[in-house]
């Protein structure tokens, strides 16, 4: 890969997208150069992983002074924790642009714009530049929700962006913190992660700012109790922006936690991480279970999404190197499903009119295809093993188990209570009797088809063999813990901590 | 000695005051404004021969100058008005209402 | 003969690679032109058998190596590695999991082959085929797994199909709440079976996380998490196989077809919580205690569904709590540490249980899906094979000398009482009499007395031969398979036992002739005793009674159903709907809008003050103004 690669997958969808906006064009052209746009980036993408080594460090490493006189950087670069976050925000646009074609211009344009945005997000290497791109992610999600979502749209919009804003500014604050911090200690302006990481901090301002980061990023991926926005933003959203909110927007509040917060606040991290894995695994359950009695298939799903959420951020907090393998693959695995599955409420509803779970049934018979890529979908969610969803889930609750048996068995009920939604949804969509309206019921068109079928193929391939993926992210999720452990370790030695033993971090 | 014109330059100013918060004609506010302005240059005054100076002269002078142009402005807004609503009452005007 | 193990990967590939096949036909041709079912059940009969063959050359393989070599291993790929968690996709045949391969082939050929005449005529044919085919593959990789990551994949694929093959018929809601039922009860077990896993890594996996590794690391376990990981994995045991307390499901699984009933939920899927206990025989070994809760779960849950079995009336019912209750009984085997003999039992019952489902298939099938006991009677002439077939299976179920259920139980029973556990066995000897009375009471019911429904025997006819000669291969079975085990008494030297010893963590106790012969005895006459009562309650033809006290409670199963509906189902969605109508509005979201409130409310204070006249502006300022003036006087001052 050329030395701008990952500056061309950054700024070539955002400024296509911003061409897209201003320009006038049709709908359809619109949809053709989102789509062209998508697929470039798509191959560039797959032409990464398969260049990406797999050690330890970052790759495709760009840097360039941009504020100098605060020694802020354009820096960028792909390692094995951004890796597959990247891939799930490269791969699998296009769908987006297949499969439905009733927007108009603008909304492809603020797709392309969200898809840089994220790009830029997950490969900064500079805080002040992730921040930046931070923000930017949500202008287009403002825009697609407020502009072209469902009925309740407007009230949904402003919880969503009155709630990351606000987790934005506390993030803001923090990242000053850190900056003048590091300035007071080392004589100089840096906004690097990796220096950043040689920070010494302590004390009850460090507490603060680690609290300030921790709710920025609990909001985006959220985390319990922070993620009542998500309901209704994902229910109103259409469809595409729905998929590029739980696909890939949440994600990159997990990520940002990996990244940003636990380099720089070892010990916080270390002395939080009971609680914070306590909320991921009550957010799973709370939301488990209030997916159970959704009416509204999206919205279920919604519940369904923030619930494996709670479960990918606990991988987190566990702090050893099976549970932070198991996040990173389960958040590709993730995005993979849980997008494949909103498109299919999206193709559904489109077909339906209706999302109401109480107005469906019987699909399985009239649309065979359909029912048998959504029930992949359906058990990759639920982490059957041979899909890629039972994989990261195991490595979760394995690697759980060796920070606290308590958390562990919290955290595999989740076994239970996603087959208990998933499973009852099915039932009532896709078994019993077809009714009029159902019997209507259009198959997955040819086009539709083959759109859907390497998502599909993809779920099973990471299931049958993760290794291929494992591999690449291995060595930098096991720095990561080694470094986390080795500093938590040695700076707060008498304070009760439930860290792992020494003998499990060999690396 | 200084005493006097400062304690008349107060009393007009607090007499301008007075008009701009409790008439609701719009020339009777201007023309407190006035006041209040010429209040100001009375006390320049009286403290530039205190300090026997010319730096209040001055000052007195260009306020002067702006509460000429001032006044140019101000009646043209005031006629602006009264086209609009057809009265000078200030109470009319009350478009910033929350 | 090296390249051999190379063959061992194959034996689940063909089969999954059937159900790919079928399953792309079927799914791009079930809403149009569907292709023939000759086709369908050509294809679907493939995998199975190439699969039994290939586990033949396998099996001969094994036994032609040495006996402290007896084990192959093939590792196909590595899965996952993650520190110092390595899982590989490599499978192991040893004596046990050469074994039960080739029941399991050989039976599911069977029953794929008696499917194609059941599911004759259905719209979804190929789909049936598709989940069956899927099936098998994931047994054989439960069974072939090298590890237990391996083991747990083929444990879930399973259960999928299960619950696929459980709601087929999906239009009936029913139908398709008894697969879910299923597949969630089994979920709870599976969530056993990952936590012992994790403890059982973080213990002693580091080593390597297959069996070898981890049977040689056993010692290193302390007794605490010895257990704990024994517990755990028994969980996952008793959501499989049907135990108390996850039982439930097993009996509402009967609303899939009957060859499933009897290829899943009979022969083969429910075992595999026997297969885990005894695959983990040196843990069970190790930790007596771990093993002896097994033996009383197990034991309770026999009698418990032997008294549910005695009052049911519909005929896949009565099947399901015998499994239940013979499932019991393998549990009580290996858990008494009697693993050759729970294995045995299991050997057997695959036969004659699948024998009897596929018979009462063949009746449901003649009787235009009657499945209620008190419809029917007198069809022994009608349907002669069934009737033999069908009796010789009871026989061997019910525990008969000599066919082969009893050989396999009364190992079971005598192990009992020789490992000291005498309140399993006296429980066992009285199960042994339910059992014996309540499938005897299905045979007069069924094939004596008068016809309760002319209409219906009028109709009846025999099954077709493609349904009728995998019956009379299962009763050949079901009435010699005991040889095999033949126990030195009779002069046989225990030909399974021996089989199995290189895989199994078990010791013999030496008990003399004397007392074997008196343990024989005992459970021969409570045999007797059960069939003579059934014979004289309903040999000569009886009418269906009204069912009061106990009889009452037995016949609705203790309203367990009811009350785990009332202690989990209900509150769980009651919880759910608590959470979604009220908790998720009003307090998680009162944040947000606490938030706004403030927000707006201080808005709407502040905007009294903008009255919108300039000179109140004025006077605004002029205050403002003074009091700065006040303030600065006061400081400079």
């Amino acid at each position: 890969m050329f030395e701008y690669a990952l500056s061309v997958m950054i700024f070539l969808p955002i400024l296509a997208g911003l061409a897209l906006v201003l320009f006038p064009l049709r709908g359809q052209v619109a949809r053709t150069v989102g789509l062209i746009v998508s697929i470039v980036i798509l191959f560039m993408g797959i032409e990464m992983f398969i260049g990406f080594t797999g050690t330890s460090g970052m790759e495709y490493v760009q840097n360039t002074p941009w504020i100098e006189s605060l020694g802020i950087n354009y820096a960028l670069g792909v390692d094995g924790i951004s890796l597959l976050v990247l891939m799930a925000a490269a791969i699998l646009y296009p769908l987006v642009f297949f499969v439905f074609d009733t927007r108009t211009k603008g909304f492809y344009g603020n797709l392309l714009i969200a898809q840089g945005a994220m790009i830029g997000a997950i490969c900064a290497t500079d805080m002040v530049l992730f921040y930046v791109f931070w923000e930017i992610m949500l202008l287009p999600i403002f825009f697609m929700i407020g502009l072209y979502g469902g009925a309740n749209r407007l009230a949904a919009t402003l919880k969503i962006t009155i709630y990351t804003i606000a987790g934005s500014l506390l993030m803001l604050a923090a990242l000053v913190y850190v900056g003048v911090s590091y300035h007071q200690q080392f004589g100089k302006w840096t906004f690097d992660i990796v220096q950043l990481s040689a920070l010494d901090l302590g004390g009850g301002y460090a507490v603060l700012a680690f609290i300030m980061f921790m709710i920025a990023f609990a909001i985006k991926t959220p985390l319990f109790p922070f993620h009542t926005w998500l309901p209704d933003a994902y229910t109103e959203a259409p469809t595409s922006a729905t998929f590029v909110l739980s696909a890939i927007m949440a994600k990159i509040g997990v990520y940002g936690i990996i990244r940003f917060v636990v380099p720089v606040f070892e010990i916080e991290f270390a002395r939080f991480a009971m609680l914070l894995s306590l909320a991921g695994v009550v957010g799973m359950i709370y939301c488990g279970i209030a997916a159970i009695s959704q009416k509204d298939m999206k919205r279920l799903m919604a519940f369904s999404s923030a619930s494996h959420m709670g479960i990918i951020a606990l991988g987190v907090f566990c702090m050893n190197v099976q549970a932070l393998t198991g996040t990173l693959f389960q958040i590709a695995a993730h995005a993979t499903s849980t997008g494949v599955l909103f498109l299919f409420v999206g193709l559904l509803e489109q077909r339906m009119k209706s999302r109401e779970i109480g107005d469906l049934g019987g699909i399985a018979y009239r649309a065979p295809i359909f029912a048998t890529f959504f029930a992949i979908a359906m058990l990759a969610s639920v982490g059957l093993p041979g899909t890629n969803g039972f994989i990261g889930e195991f490595l979760i609750i394995l690697g759980a188990l060796k920070f606290s048996p308590f958390i562990a068995v919290l955290a595999g009920t989740t076994l239970i209570i996603g087959v208990c939604y998933m499973l009852w949804m099915f039932q009532r969509v896709f078994f019993e009797k077809t009714n009029e309206k159902t019997a209507e019921f259009q198959d997955l068109t040819a086009k539709e088809m083959l759109s859907f079928l390497p998502v599909i193929l993809l779920i099973l391939a990471m299931g049958i063999f993760p290794q291929a993926f494992i591999k690449k992210i291995e060595p930098a999720a096991s720095q990561q813990v080694a470094k986390l452990f080795a500093m938590s370790q040695a700076q707060v030695a008498d304070t009760a901590v439930p860290v792992s033993d020494q003998n499990n971090h060999k690396n | 000695m200084i005493q006097d014109y400062l304690i008349l330059s107060i009393i007009l100013f607090c007499l301008g005051i007075l008009g701009v918060i409790t008439r609701r004609n719009v020339f009777t506010v201007f023309m407190s404004i006035e006041l209040m302005l010429n209040a100001a240059n009375l006390a320049f005054i009286a403290f530039s021969r205190l300090h026997e100076s010319m730096d209040g002269h001055v000052l007195a002078m260009m306020i002067m100058a702006v509460a000429a142009a001032e006044a140019a402005l101000a009646l043209a807004v005031v006629i602006l008005l009264h086209k609009h609503k057809g009265k000078l009452d200030t109470n009319v005007f009350s478009l910033l209402r929350g | 003969m090296e390249h051999t193990a190379n063959y061992i990967g194959l034996i689940p590939l063909l089969p999954l690679v059937g159900a790919v096949v079928i399953g792309l036909m079927h799914m791009f041709t079930c809403t149009g032109k569907a292709f023939s079912e000759k086709l369908y059940g050509a294809l679907a009969c493939v995998g199975p058998v190439l699969s039994f063959f290939l586990a033949l050359v396998v099996f001969f393989h094994l036994r032609d190596l040495p006996v402290d070599q007896r084990h192959l291993t093939h590792n196909v790929f590595t899965w996952f590695a993650v520190g110092d968690l390595k899982v590989d996709m490599a499978f192991l045949v040893d004596p046990l999991s050469g074994l039960y391969l080739l029941f399991v082939t050989f039976i599911g050929s069977l029953i794929h082959i008696y499917s194609i005449g059941y599911m004759a005529g259905d719209e979804n044919f190929g789909k049936f085929f598709c989940y069956l085919n899927l099936f098998l593959g994931s047994m054989l990789i439960l069974v072939l797994g090298s590890g237990p990551v391996v083991m747990f994949v083929g444990w879930e694929g399973v259960g999928l199909c299960s619950y696929l093959l459980i709601s087929f018929f999906a239009t009936d809601t029913e139908n398709v709440l008894a697969g879910n039922k299923a597949f969630i009860v089994n979920r709870i077990g599976d969530l056993g079976f990952v936590l012992g896993m994790s403890v059982l890594f973080w213990a002693i996996g580091s080593g390597g996380f297959d069996y070898l590794s981890l049977k040689a690391n056993t010692h290193l376990l302390t007794p605490g998490v010895g257990i704990a990981v024994c517990l755990l994995l028994f969980i996952g045991a008793c959501g499989k196989s049907a135990q108390i307390p996850l039982y439930v499901w097993l009996p509402d699984a009967m609303a899939g077809p009957t060859p499933v009933s009897a290829l899943i939920h009979a022969a083969t899927m429910v075992t595999a919580g026997v297969y885990m206990v005894a695959r983990f025989s040196f843990m069970y070994a190790h930790f007596t205690t771990a093993g002896t809760i097994v033996a009383w779960v197990g034991i309770l849950t026999a009698l418990l569904s032997a008294i549910y079995g005695m009052f049911q009336s519909d005929i896949k019912k009565i099947l399901a709590y015998s499994t239940v209750s013979q499932l019991g009984y393998m549990f009580a085997g290996v858990g008494v540490a009697a693993y050759s003999a729970g294995i045995f039992h299991v050997f057997t019952h695959a036969f004659f249980k699948a024998l009897l489902f596929l018979g009462a298939g063949s009746v449901i099938y003649a009787l235009h899906h009657q499945q209620d006991v008190w419809q029917m009677g007198g069809l022994k002439n009608k349907m002669p094979r069934t009737y033999m077939t069908m009796l010789i299976g009871a026989l061997a179920l019910a525990g008969f000398p000599p066919f082969s259920g009893f050989f396999s139980k009364d190992e079971i029973l005598f192990m009992a009482l020789a490992n000291g556990h005498t309140g399993i066995w006296l429980i066992g000897v009285l199960v042994a009499a339910m059992t014996a009375y309540y499938t005897f009471r299905l045979i007069f019911l069924v094939f004596h007395g008068t016809p309760r429904n002319q209409e219906a025997y009028d109709h009846a006819h025999e099954a077709p031969a493609v349904m009728t000669v995998p019956l009379i291969v299962l009763a050949a079975g079901a009435a010699l398979a005991g040889v095999l085990n033949l126990p030195a008494l009779f002069g046989g030297n225990m030909v399974v036992s021996t089989w199995l010893e290189p895989s199994l963590t078990e010791h013999h106790p030496h008990m003399s002739h004397g007392v074997e012969i008196l343990a024989m005895l005992a459970s021969v006459v409570a045999v007797v005793i059960g069939i003579t009562i059934a014979y004289k309650k309903f040999g000569q033809g009886a009418e269906e009674p009204e069912f009061t006290g106990f009889a009452k409670l037995g016949y609705h199963k203790f309203y367990v159903d009811e009350i785990y509906n009332a202690v989990f189902v209900q509150p769980f969605k009651g919880i759910g709907s608590v959470i979604s109508r009220f908790l998720e509005p009003n307090v998680t979201d009162s944040f947000v809008k606490f938030a706004t409130w403030i927000y707006r409310k201080a808005g709407t204070s502040f905007k009294a003050l903008q009255v919108g006249y300039v000179r109140v502006y004025a006077l605004y300022m002029v205050i403002g103004l003074s009091l700065m003036s006040l303030f600065l006087s006061q400081s400079i001052n």
